[in-house]
């Protein structure tokens, strides 16, 4: 368990402990993952610090983070999925957009796994 | 389906859970139109898991209030008669199959995440479409593949030959059950639906959601899970038990009058909303 500032949070990072506000009311309960507008959300509430999954080994942070898909993995999954149902263009457009889902989800550069 | 079956289940339906009484008292009084916020909060008060789990809920992040709602009272004043019923409702049904014999290749936990994003979905979409009861659409998305359970639970070796099929074959789970059975979860939701008395309207979209055109006067209800349906397995929400998509039925999207570019941010909003929701009505395991 590492304690983090609100800026160095990055989704895909695993909540140790839940987070309350300074009116003890639940944001979000231990375990949960970090989103975007989860992050953004600890902000609008002024909440500093959080204590993530993980360990810190001198400067090196190594938090537990989800494996993000690459866009062929996601393409071909869909496409398999997808397989008996493509010859409707609606269809196809719904692929199209969970497809942007997604990718948008894993290639989201604040989901890198670069140290910080 | 084949009539020997159906009977078989039917003779079984005794054994059904039933629905938690607070719950149906509740369902009552929000139908009521006479009665007030303080009758509901009578009812739910007496149940202290309940009166705790809404409390809870009210309170979280995922509604946003400024400030602390510390009574049954307030939480009814600011979430409504038909949230309330739906939050309750919800994790009633979540409780009921909770904790049941495990079929190992079925993950429960990825069924509710299904169910819960149909659910989400099918709310999207309802306001999208200016539906005036979207808190009904919820429910029904939370529970259109009930029948599913119930299989789990009371054909457990059936189900367990489906399940197999439908990873061997990678079909549907509906055209597993087809072959197996002879009738699919459609069916035997249904039957769960009646016994607990839900709307005629519930009972239908739960029957027909795989062929929503034959849904007669809810087929635009059973068309939006329909879609929902669609979207989730789509998004990897969850699991129904199976990994492919079934085919659209033309008529019941084009009853609908959605235009394609508008599915786009609908798709979107399914997500996002599936992801705020699903951390505070949580299966546990």
């Amino acid at each position: 368990m590492i304690l983090l500032k609100i800026d160095q949070l990055k989704p895909g990072m695993i909540l140790a402990e839940s987070v309350y506000n300074q009116q003890e009311l639940l944001l979000f309960e231990k375990g949960a993952s970090l989103t975007k507008k989860r992050i953004w959300t600890l902000k609008t509430w002024g909440i500093n610090h959080v204590r993530i999954k993980g360990e810190r080994k001198g400067n090196h942070l190594t938090t537990i983070e989800p494996e993000g898909k690459n866009k062929q993995t996601i393409e071909n999954e869909l496409q398999e999925k997808f397989a008996d149902a493509l010859d409707d263009p609606v269809m196809a457009a719904i692929m199209k957009a969970a497809s942007r889902q997604l990718q948008e989800n894993s290639n989201d550069p604040e989901n890198g796994n670069e140290p910080t | 389906m084949s009539q020997p079956d159906l009977n078989r289940i039917i003779a079984r339906v005794e054994d059904l859970p039933t629905l938690p009484r607070t719950v149906l008292r509740i369902t009552e009084l929000v139908n009521d139109p006479k009665s007030s916020a303080r009758d509901l909060a009578r009812v739910i008060t007496d149940d202290q898991v309940l009166a705790a789990r809404l409390l809870k809920l009210v309170n979280s992040s995922f509604y946003g209030f400024p400030q602390r709602i510390s009574t049954i009272t307030g939480a009814i004043v600011l979430l409504g008669f038909d949230a309330i019923r739906n939050l309750l409702l919800t994790t009633s049904v979540f409780d009921l199959f909770a904790n049941r014999k495990r079929i190992s290749e079925f993950s429960q936990e990825q069924f509710w995440d299904h169910s819960l994003g149909c659910a989400v979905g099918a709310k999207i979409l309802g306001n999208h479409l200016r539906y005036d009861k979207v808190e009904e659409l919820f429910v029904s998305g939370l529970l259109h593949d009930i029948g599913k359970i119930v299989e789990m639970i009371f054909m457990p070796e059936q189900f367990s030959k489906i399940t197999r099929l439908v990873q061997k074959e990678n079909i549907l789970m509906f055209s597993a059950e087809e072959q197996i059975l002879g009738y699919t979860h459609a069916d035997v939701g249904r039957l769960l639906a009646e016994k607990w008395n839900l709307p005629p309207k519930l009972i239908s979209v739960i029957l027909h959601h795989h062929r929503p055109s034959t849904a007669g006067r809810f087929a635009q209800e059973a068309a939006i899970i329909h879609l929902a349906d669609i979207f989730c397995r789509a998004l990897n929400i969850g699991s129904g038990g199976d990994n492919k998509i079934p085919q659209l039925d033309k008529i019941a999207w084009e009853s609908l009058k959605i235009k394609t570019e508008a599915l786009e941010p609908l798709i979107a909003k399914t997500k996002s909303g599936f992801d705020d929701i699903s951390l505070f009505i949580t299966y546990t395991p």
